[in-house]
Protein backbone atom coordinates (compact mmCIF):
# COMPACT_ATOMS: atom_id res chain seq x y z
CA UNK A 1 0.00 0.00 0.00
CA UNK A 2 3.18 2.28 0.52
CA UNK A 3 3.82 1.92 -2.59
CA UNK A 4 0.96 2.94 -4.70
CA UNK A 5 0.40 5.64 -2.40
CA UNK A 6 2.16 8.48 -3.94
CA UNK A 7 0.09 8.45 -6.93
CA UNK A 8 -2.65 7.94 -4.75
CA UNK A 9 -4.87 11.14 -5.15
CA UNK A 10 -7.19 11.65 -2.00
CA UNK A 11 -10.41 10.27 -2.08
CA UNK A 12 -13.75 9.14 -0.21
CA UNK A 13 -14.19 9.91 3.68
CA UNK A 14 -11.91 10.57 5.76
CA UNK A 15 -11.00 12.34 9.39
CA UNK A 16 -8.88 14.31 11.26
CA UNK A 17 -6.44 12.83 13.59
CA UNK A 18 -6.22 14.10 17.10
CA UNK A 19 -4.40 12.52 19.51
CA UNK A 20 -6.72 10.98 21.28
CA UNK A 21 -8.28 9.43 18.23
CA UNK A 22 -5.16 7.67 16.88
CA UNK A 23 -4.80 4.83 19.30
CA UNK A 24 -8.21 3.97 18.26
CA UNK A 25 -7.79 3.78 15.29
CA UNK A 26 -4.35 1.63 15.21
CA UNK A 27 -6.59 -0.77 17.52
CA UNK A 28 -9.17 -0.59 14.79
CA UNK A 29 -7.31 -1.30 11.50
CA UNK A 30 -8.51 -3.52 9.09
CA UNK A 31 -11.84 -4.21 10.93
CA UNK A 32 -15.52 -3.39 9.45
CA UNK A 33 -15.20 -0.30 12.19
CA UNK A 34 -12.64 1.38 10.09
CA UNK A 35 -13.86 -0.07 6.37
CA UNK A 36 -14.66 3.74 5.39
CA UNK A 37 -12.11 5.15 6.30
CA UNK A 38 -9.95 6.65 3.39
CA UNK A 39 -7.64 9.27 4.75
CA UNK A 40 -6.61 11.26 7.45
CA UNK A 41 -5.92 14.81 7.87
CA UNK A 42 -2.97 16.16 9.88
CA UNK A 43 -1.98 19.59 10.97
CA UNK A 44 1.70 19.87 9.80
CA UNK A 45 2.22 22.42 12.77
CA UNK A 46 1.81 19.42 15.23
CA UNK A 47 4.34 16.82 13.19
CA UNK A 48 6.68 18.79 11.42
CA UNK A 49 10.14 17.88 13.50
CA UNK A 50 8.45 15.84 16.72
CA UNK A 51 10.74 12.85 17.12
CA UNK A 52 10.20 9.80 19.33
CA UNK A 53 6.58 8.36 19.61
CA UNK A 54 5.34 10.80 17.58
CA UNK A 55 7.30 10.18 14.74
CA UNK A 56 6.54 6.63 15.10
CA UNK A 57 3.00 7.31 14.92
CA UNK A 58 3.26 9.50 12.05
CA UNK A 59 5.15 6.56 10.26
CA UNK A 60 2.38 4.02 10.83
CA UNK A 61 -0.20 6.66 9.32
CA UNK A 62 1.76 7.39 6.34
CA UNK A 63 2.32 3.48 5.64
CA UNK A 64 -1.37 3.09 5.29
CA UNK A 65 -3.25 5.96 4.50
CA UNK A 66 -2.98 8.71 2.18
CA UNK A 67 -2.52 12.05 4.36
CA UNK A 68 -3.87 15.43 3.46
CA UNK A 69 -1.93 18.42 5.41
CA UNK A 70 -4.36 20.78 6.64
CA UNK A 71 -2.25 24.11 8.49
CA UNK A 72 -3.14 26.78 10.16
CA UNK A 73 -0.34 28.62 11.36
CA UNK A 74 0.73 29.95 7.54
CA UNK A 75 -0.99 33.39 8.01
CA UNK A 76 -1.97 33.58 4.21
CA UNK A 77 -4.14 37.09 5.13
CA UNK A 78 -1.65 37.70 8.08
CA UNK A 79 0.55 41.46 7.80
CA UNK A 80 3.52 39.98 8.30
CA UNK A 81 6.11 38.79 5.94
CA UNK A 82 4.82 34.97 4.51
CA UNK A 83 7.14 33.11 6.80
CA UNK A 84 8.78 30.96 4.04
CA UNK A 85 11.64 29.27 6.26
CA UNK A 86 8.16 27.24 7.41
CA UNK A 87 7.03 26.72 4.13
CA UNK A 88 10.16 25.21 2.70
CA UNK A 89 9.54 23.26 6.03
CA UNK A 90 6.44 22.15 4.97
CA UNK A 91 7.90 21.13 1.38
CA UNK A 92 10.48 19.13 2.90
CA UNK A 93 7.41 17.48 5.27
CA UNK A 94 5.18 16.72 2.42
CA UNK A 95 7.90 15.48 -0.03
CA UNK A 96 9.21 12.85 3.00
CA UNK A 97 5.95 11.45 3.58
CA UNK A 98 4.01 11.81 -0.45
CA UNK A 99 1.56 14.45 1.13
CA UNK A 100 -0.45 15.17 -2.08
CA UNK A 101 -2.64 17.80 -0.74
CA UNK A 102 -1.98 20.97 1.56
CA UNK A 103 -4.79 22.84 2.43
CA UNK A 104 -4.72 26.49 4.38
CA UNK A 105 -7.35 29.04 5.39
CA UNK A 106 -8.16 31.76 4.30
CA UNK A 107 -7.57 33.88 7.45
CA UNK A 108 -5.02 35.38 9.18
CA UNK A 109 -3.01 34.80 12.66
CA UNK A 110 -0.55 36.38 13.43
CA UNK A 111 0.51 40.18 14.09
CA UNK A 112 4.36 40.34 14.29
CA UNK A 113 3.61 37.07 16.29
CA UNK A 114 1.27 34.52 16.24
CA UNK A 115 -1.70 34.16 17.56
CA UNK A 116 -2.51 30.62 17.05
CA UNK A 117 -5.90 31.30 16.10
CA UNK A 118 -8.03 31.85 13.09
CA UNK A 119 -8.83 35.84 12.25
CA UNK A 120 -11.31 37.05 9.61
CA UNK A 121 -9.91 39.06 6.83
CA UNK A 122 -11.50 42.17 5.60
CA UNK A 123 -13.03 41.29 2.16
CA UNK A 124 -11.55 44.69 0.66
CA UNK A 125 -9.68 44.76 -3.07
CA UNK A 126 -6.56 45.30 -1.46
CA UNK A 127 -6.50 41.98 0.67
CA UNK A 128 -7.55 40.26 -2.28
CA UNK A 129 -4.37 41.41 -3.96
CA UNK A 130 -2.21 40.84 -0.80
CA UNK A 131 -3.44 37.27 -0.12
CA UNK A 132 -3.56 36.06 -3.87
CA UNK A 133 0.43 37.41 -3.72
CA UNK A 134 0.86 35.30 -0.82
CA UNK A 135 -0.74 32.16 -1.93
CA UNK A 136 0.87 32.57 -5.38
CA UNK A 137 4.64 32.80 -3.77
CA UNK A 138 3.48 29.97 -1.37
CA UNK A 139 2.36 27.56 -4.19
CA UNK A 140 5.91 28.99 -6.02
CA UNK A 141 7.83 27.12 -3.00
CA UNK A 142 5.74 24.22 -2.44
CA UNK A 143 6.11 23.37 -6.04
CA UNK A 144 2.29 22.15 -6.29
CA UNK A 145 -1.34 23.84 -6.27
CA UNK A 146 -2.91 24.32 -2.92
CA UNK A 147 -6.12 24.96 -1.51
CA UNK A 148 -7.58 27.36 0.33
CA UNK A 149 -10.61 27.28 2.98
CA UNK A 150 -13.14 29.50 3.72
CA UNK A 151 -13.12 30.29 7.48
CA UNK A 152 -15.96 30.44 9.79
CA UNK A 153 -15.92 33.66 11.64
CA UNK A 154 -17.64 35.74 14.33
CA UNK A 155 -16.98 39.94 13.32
CA UNK A 156 -18.29 40.65 9.77
CA UNK A 157 -15.35 43.75 8.97
CA UNK A 158 -16.76 47.46 9.37
CA UNK A 159 -14.41 48.09 6.42
CA UNK A 160 -15.31 45.74 4.09
CA UNK A 161 -16.31 46.32 0.40
CA UNK A 162 -17.52 42.93 -0.71
CA UNK A 163 -19.64 40.05 0.64
CA UNK A 164 -17.40 37.00 1.52
CA UNK A 165 -18.66 34.86 -1.60
CA UNK A 166 -17.26 37.63 -3.84
CA UNK A 167 -13.81 37.65 -1.78
CA UNK A 168 -13.01 33.80 -1.92
CA UNK A 169 -13.84 33.76 -5.88
CA UNK A 170 -11.44 36.98 -6.45
CA UNK A 171 -8.95 35.53 -4.24
CA UNK A 172 -8.98 32.42 -5.72
CA UNK A 173 -9.14 33.51 -9.67
CA UNK A 174 -6.27 36.19 -9.00
CA UNK A 175 -4.05 33.35 -7.10
CA UNK A 176 -5.08 30.65 -9.06
CA UNK A 177 -5.61 28.15 -6.54
CA UNK A 178 -7.90 25.14 -5.61
CA UNK A 179 -10.82 25.60 -3.02
CA UNK A 180 -10.82 23.89 -0.27
CA UNK A 181 -14.93 23.99 0.90
CA UNK A 182 -15.77 23.39 4.25
CA UNK A 183 -19.40 23.33 4.49
CA UNK A 184 -20.37 24.24 8.19
CA UNK A 185 -18.02 26.67 7.80
CA UNK A 186 -20.58 27.98 4.96
CA UNK A 187 -23.40 27.18 7.50
CA UNK A 188 -21.78 28.87 10.61
CA UNK A 189 -21.32 31.76 8.75
CA UNK A 190 -24.89 32.27 7.38
CA UNK A 191 -26.68 32.22 11.16
CA UNK A 192 -23.47 34.57 12.43
CA UNK A 193 -24.20 36.92 9.44
CA UNK A 194 -27.84 36.18 8.33
CA UNK A 195 -27.59 34.84 4.56
CA UNK A 196 -28.84 31.79 2.63
CA UNK A 197 -26.25 29.53 2.98
CA UNK A 198 -28.19 27.69 -0.23
CA UNK A 199 -27.55 30.40 -2.42
CA UNK A 200 -23.26 31.14 -1.50
CA UNK A 201 -23.09 27.54 -2.15
CA UNK A 202 -24.31 28.30 -5.69
CA UNK A 203 -21.85 30.92 -5.86
CA UNK A 204 -18.79 28.98 -5.00
CA UNK A 205 -16.65 28.18 -8.07
CA UNK A 206 -17.08 24.40 -8.20
CA UNK A 207 -14.56 23.53 -10.76
CA UNK A 208 -11.96 24.58 -8.08
CA UNK A 209 -13.11 21.91 -5.60
CA UNK A 210 -10.49 19.74 -4.56
CA UNK A 211 -11.63 18.78 -0.83
CA UNK A 212 -14.05 19.67 1.37
CA UNK A 213 -14.59 19.51 5.11
CA UNK A 214 -17.81 18.85 7.25
CA UNK A 215 -18.31 19.38 11.46
CA UNK A 216 -20.28 20.02 14.34
CA UNK A 217 -20.70 23.00 16.06
CA UNK A 218 -22.13 25.04 19.50
CA UNK A 219 -25.09 27.24 18.71
CA UNK A 220 -24.86 29.78 21.62
CA UNK A 221 -27.24 32.07 21.26
CA UNK A 222 -29.89 31.96 17.99
CA UNK A 223 -27.69 34.58 15.68
CA UNK A 224 -24.69 32.95 17.08
CA UNK A 225 -22.56 29.75 16.32
CA UNK A 226 -19.34 28.98 17.96
CA UNK A 227 -16.83 27.08 15.40
CA UNK A 228 -16.50 23.91 18.15
CA UNK A 229 -16.25 21.34 15.98
CA UNK A 230 -17.27 19.63 19.21
CA UNK A 231 -20.53 18.17 18.60
CA UNK A 232 -22.19 15.93 15.81
CA UNK A 233 -22.68 17.43 12.55
CA UNK A 234 -26.31 18.50 12.14
CA UNK A 235 -28.99 17.94 9.56
CA UNK A 236 -28.95 20.84 7.69
CA UNK A 237 -25.27 20.78 7.47
CA UNK A 238 -25.51 16.99 6.35
CA UNK A 239 -28.13 18.65 3.61
CA UNK A 240 -25.63 21.00 2.21
CA UNK A 241 -23.02 18.36 1.59
CA UNK A 242 -25.51 16.72 -0.68
CA UNK A 243 -26.34 19.70 -2.06
CA UNK A 244 -22.37 20.11 -2.72
CA UNK A 245 -22.07 16.85 -3.99
CA UNK A 246 -25.34 17.30 -6.32
CA UNK A 247 -24.36 20.75 -7.56
CA UNK A 248 -20.31 20.13 -8.66
CA UNK A 249 -19.82 16.43 -8.15
CA UNK A 250 -18.28 14.31 -5.49
CA UNK A 251 -15.18 15.25 -3.39
CA UNK A 252 -12.64 14.11 -0.67
CA UNK A 253 -14.76 15.04 2.11
CA UNK A 254 -13.57 14.60 6.17
CA UNK A 255 -14.87 14.96 9.14
CA UNK A 256 -13.36 17.35 11.81
CA UNK A 257 -13.61 16.58 15.40
CA UNK A 258 -11.39 19.22 17.58
CA UNK A 259 -13.22 19.05 21.26
CA UNK A 260 -15.39 17.10 23.03
CA UNK A 261 -13.73 14.05 21.41
CA UNK A 262 -16.31 11.06 20.59
CA UNK A 263 -14.92 7.47 20.78
CA UNK A 264 -14.01 6.12 17.27
CA UNK A 265 -17.25 4.70 16.66
CA UNK A 266 -19.34 7.57 16.92
CA UNK A 267 -16.89 9.88 14.63
CA UNK A 268 -16.55 6.48 12.46
CA UNK A 269 -20.28 6.77 12.48
CA UNK A 270 -19.84 10.20 10.48
CA UNK A 271 -17.06 9.36 8.36
CA UNK A 272 -19.64 6.35 7.12
CA UNK A 273 -22.81 8.93 6.50
CA UNK A 274 -19.48 10.73 4.41
CA UNK A 275 -19.31 7.68 2.62
CA UNK A 276 -22.75 7.11 1.91
CA UNK A 277 -23.56 10.58 0.17
CA UNK A 278 -20.39 9.78 -1.86
CA UNK A 279 -21.55 6.74 -2.81
CA UNK A 280 -25.52 7.77 -3.38
CA UNK A 281 -24.43 10.46 -5.23
CA UNK A 282 -22.21 8.63 -7.46
CA UNK A 283 -24.89 6.00 -7.68
CA UNK A 284 -27.14 8.77 -9.31
CA UNK A 285 -24.41 10.04 -11.73
CA UNK A 286 -23.76 6.66 -13.01
CA UNK A 287 -27.42 6.81 -14.12
CA UNK A 288 -27.43 10.03 -15.79
CA UNK A 289 -25.67 10.46 -19.13
CA UNK A 290 -22.48 12.01 -19.22
CA UNK A 291 -22.86 15.43 -20.47
CA UNK A 292 -25.73 16.21 -18.29
CA UNK A 293 -23.25 16.09 -15.06
CA UNK A 294 -21.05 17.79 -17.05
CA UNK A 295 -23.71 20.71 -17.76
CA UNK A 296 -24.31 21.02 -14.03
CA UNK A 297 -20.72 21.52 -12.76
CA UNK A 298 -20.49 23.83 -15.33
CA UNK A 299 -23.51 25.78 -14.80
CA UNK A 300 -22.34 25.98 -10.92
CA UNK B 1 0.21 47.33 17.25
CA UNK B 2 -2.10 50.12 18.02
CA UNK B 3 -3.49 50.22 14.22
CA UNK B 4 -1.78 54.07 14.14
CA UNK B 5 0.57 52.91 11.21
CA UNK B 6 -1.08 54.91 8.29
CA UNK B 7 1.74 53.98 5.63
CA UNK B 8 -0.15 50.42 5.98
CA UNK B 9 -3.25 49.67 3.80
CA UNK B 10 -6.33 50.31 5.42
CA UNK B 11 -7.30 46.56 5.88
CA UNK B 12 -4.09 45.73 7.54
CA UNK B 13 -4.28 48.81 10.19
CA UNK B 14 -8.00 46.89 10.73
CA UNK B 15 -6.44 43.92 11.18
CA UNK B 16 -3.55 45.52 13.70
CA UNK B 17 -6.12 46.89 15.69
CA UNK B 18 -8.24 44.06 15.75
CA UNK B 19 -5.46 41.62 17.66
CA UNK B 20 -4.37 44.84 19.57
CA UNK B 21 -7.53 44.74 21.03
CA UNK B 22 -7.53 40.84 21.43
CA UNK B 23 -4.64 40.57 23.11
CA UNK B 24 -4.64 43.48 25.51
CA UNK B 25 -8.20 44.54 25.79
CA UNK B 26 -7.76 47.32 28.62
CA UNK B 27 -4.97 49.10 26.31
CA UNK B 28 -6.51 48.93 23.37
CA UNK B 29 -10.26 49.51 22.05
CA UNK B 30 -11.77 47.24 19.68
CA UNK B 31 -11.76 48.91 16.41
CA UNK B 32 -14.94 50.99 15.32
CA UNK B 33 -18.39 49.54 14.34
CA UNK B 34 -16.99 45.92 15.78
CA UNK B 35 -19.82 44.56 17.90
CA UNK B 36 -18.40 44.16 21.68
CA UNK B 37 -20.68 40.93 21.61
CA UNK B 38 -18.80 39.57 18.39
CA UNK B 39 -15.70 40.77 19.74
CA UNK B 40 -15.81 39.28 22.46
CA UNK B 41 -15.67 35.97 21.58
CA UNK B 42 -12.36 36.78 19.66
CA UNK B 43 -11.18 37.81 22.94
CA UNK B 44 -12.32 34.69 25.02
CA UNK B 45 -11.43 31.71 22.28
CA UNK B 46 -8.04 33.09 21.51
CA UNK B 47 -6.97 33.99 25.20
CA UNK B 48 -8.47 30.29 26.12
CA UNK B 49 -6.91 28.55 22.85
CA UNK B 50 -3.18 30.36 24.11
CA UNK B 51 -3.94 29.52 27.94
CA UNK B 52 -5.06 25.19 27.39
CA UNK B 53 -1.85 25.26 25.04
CA UNK B 54 0.56 26.71 28.02
CA UNK B 55 -1.30 25.08 30.79
CA UNK B 56 -1.10 21.87 29.37
CA UNK B 57 2.77 21.79 29.48
CA UNK B 58 2.53 23.21 33.36
CA UNK B 59 0.13 21.77 35.71
CA UNK B 60 2.21 21.79 38.75
CA UNK B 61 3.48 25.66 38.30
CA UNK B 62 -0.21 26.52 37.58
CA UNK B 63 -1.20 24.95 40.37
CA UNK B 64 1.95 26.15 43.05
CA UNK B 65 0.94 30.25 41.59
CA UNK B 66 -2.72 29.41 42.06
CA UNK B 67 -5.63 30.55 39.40
CA UNK B 68 -5.50 34.34 39.18
CA UNK B 69 -1.68 34.67 39.62
CA UNK B 70 -1.35 31.80 36.67
CA UNK B 71 -4.22 33.76 34.75
CA UNK B 72 -2.23 37.27 35.33
CA UNK B 73 0.98 35.86 34.24
CA UNK B 74 -0.93 34.14 30.60
CA UNK B 75 -2.60 37.70 30.19
CA UNK B 76 0.96 40.10 30.25
CA UNK B 77 2.37 36.44 28.35
CA UNK B 78 -0.23 37.15 25.63
CA UNK B 79 -0.28 40.90 25.53
CA UNK B 80 3.78 41.30 25.25
CA UNK B 81 5.43 37.89 23.91
CA UNK B 82 5.82 38.05 20.09
CA UNK B 83 5.71 34.25 19.17
CA UNK B 84 8.02 33.64 16.32
CA UNK B 85 7.52 30.25 15.63
CA UNK B 86 3.94 28.40 14.11
CA UNK B 87 4.29 25.10 15.70
CA UNK B 88 2.22 24.66 18.43
CA UNK B 89 4.91 22.51 20.46
CA UNK B 90 7.00 25.83 20.70
CA UNK B 91 4.46 27.73 22.68
CA UNK B 92 5.17 26.34 26.57
CA UNK B 93 9.02 27.04 25.11
CA UNK B 94 8.04 30.66 24.33
CA UNK B 95 6.59 31.12 27.62
CA UNK B 96 9.67 29.76 29.56
CA UNK B 97 11.50 31.98 27.36
CA UNK B 98 8.96 35.20 29.34
CA UNK B 99 9.46 34.19 32.78
CA UNK B 100 12.77 35.07 33.94
CA UNK B 101 11.41 38.71 32.99
CA UNK B 102 8.61 38.43 35.75
CA UNK B 103 9.87 39.91 38.62
CA UNK B 104 6.43 38.62 41.34
CA UNK B 105 7.56 35.10 40.44
CA UNK B 106 8.65 33.28 43.28
CA UNK B 107 12.21 32.01 43.20
CA UNK B 108 11.74 28.62 42.11
CA UNK B 109 9.43 29.52 39.41
CA UNK B 110 11.71 29.23 36.11
CA UNK B 111 13.05 26.10 37.54
CA UNK B 112 9.85 24.43 38.32
CA UNK B 113 8.85 25.49 34.47
CA UNK B 114 12.17 24.43 32.91
CA UNK B 115 12.09 20.99 34.82
CA UNK B 116 7.99 20.54 33.26
CA UNK B 117 8.77 21.93 30.01
CA UNK B 118 11.75 19.36 29.61
CA UNK B 119 9.45 16.48 29.97
CA UNK B 120 7.52 17.83 26.49
CA UNK B 121 11.02 18.93 25.08
CA UNK B 122 12.64 14.87 25.35
CA UNK B 123 9.17 13.42 24.43
CA UNK B 124 9.10 15.10 20.88
CA UNK B 125 13.17 15.29 20.25
CA UNK B 126 13.72 14.84 17.13
CA UNK B 127 16.60 12.26 17.27
CA UNK B 128 19.08 9.98 15.35
CA UNK B 129 20.21 6.67 17.16
CA UNK B 130 23.69 5.68 16.22
CA UNK B 131 24.64 2.42 15.52
CA UNK B 132 24.95 0.11 18.20
CA UNK B 133 25.14 -2.99 19.76
CA UNK B 134 22.79 -3.88 23.06
CA UNK B 135 25.06 -6.31 24.73
CA UNK B 136 29.24 -4.73 24.57
CA UNK B 137 32.07 -4.10 26.78
CA UNK B 138 31.20 -0.65 28.37
CA UNK B 139 34.81 0.32 29.40
CA UNK B 140 36.49 -0.59 26.81
CA UNK B 141 33.69 0.58 24.04
CA UNK B 142 32.00 3.38 23.36
CA UNK B 143 28.98 3.71 25.64
CA UNK B 144 25.80 5.37 23.57
CA UNK B 145 23.46 6.75 25.93
CA UNK B 146 19.44 7.58 24.86
CA UNK B 147 19.73 10.24 22.20
CA UNK B 148 16.69 11.85 23.80
CA UNK B 149 18.68 12.91 27.21
CA UNK B 150 18.97 15.95 29.34
CA UNK B 151 21.43 16.15 32.28
CA UNK B 152 20.11 18.80 34.72
CA UNK B 153 20.95 20.57 37.89
CA UNK B 154 18.33 22.56 40.10
CA UNK B 155 18.69 25.37 42.43
CA UNK B 156 15.58 24.22 44.05
CA UNK B 157 14.37 20.53 44.61
CA UNK B 158 12.37 20.97 41.27
CA UNK B 159 10.90 17.17 41.51
CA UNK B 160 8.98 17.83 45.12
CA UNK B 161 7.07 20.90 44.61
CA UNK B 162 4.00 21.00 44.80
CA UNK B 163 1.05 23.51 46.19
CA UNK B 164 1.88 21.87 50.03
CA UNK B 165 5.77 21.98 49.34
CA UNK B 166 6.73 25.51 48.19
CA UNK B 167 10.89 25.86 48.84
CA UNK B 168 11.88 29.40 50.36
CA UNK B 169 15.41 29.01 49.95
CA UNK B 170 18.00 27.63 47.35
CA UNK B 171 19.34 24.23 47.97
CA UNK B 172 22.88 24.06 49.49
CA UNK B 173 23.55 21.88 47.12
CA UNK B 174 21.79 21.66 43.30
CA UNK B 175 19.47 18.32 43.20
CA UNK B 176 20.89 16.84 39.63
CA UNK B 177 18.32 15.16 37.48
CA UNK B 178 18.54 13.31 34.79
CA UNK B 179 15.52 13.38 32.22
CA UNK B 180 15.71 10.66 29.29
CA UNK B 181 13.57 8.89 26.72
CA UNK B 182 14.08 5.29 26.73
CA UNK B 183 13.56 2.64 23.79
CA UNK B 184 10.00 1.70 24.95
CA UNK B 185 9.44 5.78 24.06
CA UNK B 186 8.38 6.66 27.34
CA UNK B 187 9.92 9.68 29.53
CA UNK B 188 12.16 8.77 32.50
CA UNK B 189 13.41 11.17 35.32
CA UNK B 190 15.96 9.86 37.87
CA UNK B 191 17.25 11.52 40.30
CA UNK B 192 21.52 11.14 40.62
CA UNK B 193 24.48 12.47 42.16
CA UNK B 194 27.04 14.90 40.74
CA UNK B 195 29.97 12.44 39.80
CA UNK B 196 26.92 9.91 37.63
CA UNK B 197 25.52 13.35 35.93
CA UNK B 198 29.12 14.35 35.07
CA UNK B 199 30.01 10.55 33.48
CA UNK B 200 26.58 11.43 31.23
CA UNK B 201 28.13 14.47 30.29
CA UNK B 202 30.90 13.37 29.23
CA UNK B 203 29.22 9.84 27.66
CA UNK B 204 26.61 11.86 25.90
CA UNK B 205 28.45 12.92 22.43
CA UNK B 206 29.46 9.57 22.17
CA UNK B 207 32.62 10.11 21.39
CA UNK B 208 34.93 8.42 24.56
CA UNK B 209 35.27 4.74 25.32
CA UNK B 210 34.04 4.15 28.83
CA UNK B 211 37.40 3.96 30.29
CA UNK B 212 38.47 7.25 28.76
CA UNK B 213 35.15 9.28 30.54
CA UNK B 214 36.14 7.23 33.68
CA UNK B 215 40.07 8.68 34.05
CA UNK B 216 38.76 12.06 32.89
CA UNK B 217 36.23 12.08 35.76
CA UNK B 218 38.44 10.59 38.24
CA UNK B 219 41.32 13.60 36.99
CA UNK B 220 39.13 16.05 37.58
CA UNK B 221 37.92 14.81 41.06
CA UNK B 222 41.82 14.40 41.80
CA UNK B 223 40.87 10.53 42.51
CA UNK B 224 44.38 8.90 42.94
CA UNK B 225 42.92 4.79 43.04
CA UNK B 226 42.22 4.65 39.23
CA UNK B 227 41.83 0.96 39.50
CA UNK B 228 39.16 1.17 42.14
CA UNK B 229 37.14 3.80 40.13
CA UNK B 230 37.53 1.99 37.18
CA UNK B 231 35.79 -1.15 39.09
CA UNK B 232 33.06 1.05 40.38
CA UNK B 233 32.56 3.07 37.13
CA UNK B 234 32.09 -0.62 35.19
CA UNK B 235 29.09 -1.15 37.81
CA UNK B 236 27.99 1.92 37.23
CA UNK B 237 27.64 1.93 34.09
CA UNK B 238 26.38 -1.59 34.00
CA UNK B 239 23.73 -0.21 36.07
CA UNK B 240 23.14 2.32 34.10
CA UNK B 241 22.23 -0.01 30.97
CA UNK B 242 20.12 -1.51 33.02
CA UNK B 243 18.10 1.47 33.70
CA UNK B 244 18.06 2.34 29.74
CA UNK B 245 20.08 5.22 30.21
CA UNK B 246 22.69 3.44 28.37
CA UNK B 247 21.88 1.79 25.25
CA UNK B 248 24.51 0.02 24.39
CA UNK B 249 28.49 0.56 22.58
CA UNK B 250 28.83 2.07 19.52
CA UNK B 251 29.44 -0.49 16.75
FE1 LIG C 1 -12.41 23.18 8.16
Amino acid sequence: MGQAQSHHPIKGAGLGLKRELLPQIQAAYGTSLTAHLDFVEIAPENWIGAGGKYAKQLAWFTERYPIVCHGLCLSLGGPDPLNEDFLRQVKQFLDQHQIPLYTEHLSYCSDGGYLYDLLPIPFTEEAVHHVARRIRRTQEILERRIAVENASFYVASPIAEMDEASFIRAVLQEADCDLHLDINNIYVNSVNFGFDPHAFLREMPGERIVYAHIAGHDHETEDLIIDTHGQDVIDPVWQLLREAYELFGVFPTLLERDTNIPPLADAMHEVNKIAGLQAAQQGIARQQPADAVSRKRASA
Amino acid sequence: MSGADTDLPLFQQYQLAFTAHIRHPRLHARPEGVPAKRMRVYNEIVFNNLQSAVGACYPVLQRVLGKRAWQALLRRFFAEHQANSPFFRDIPKAFLAFLPQVETLPPYAVSLAHYEWVELAIASADTVTPMLTAEGDLVQGIPIVAPALAVLAYDYPVQKISVRFKPRQALAEPVHLLVFRNQQDEVKFVEMNAMTARLLELLQPGELTGLAALQQLGMEMGHADSTSLITFGAALLEDLRQQDIVWGVAV
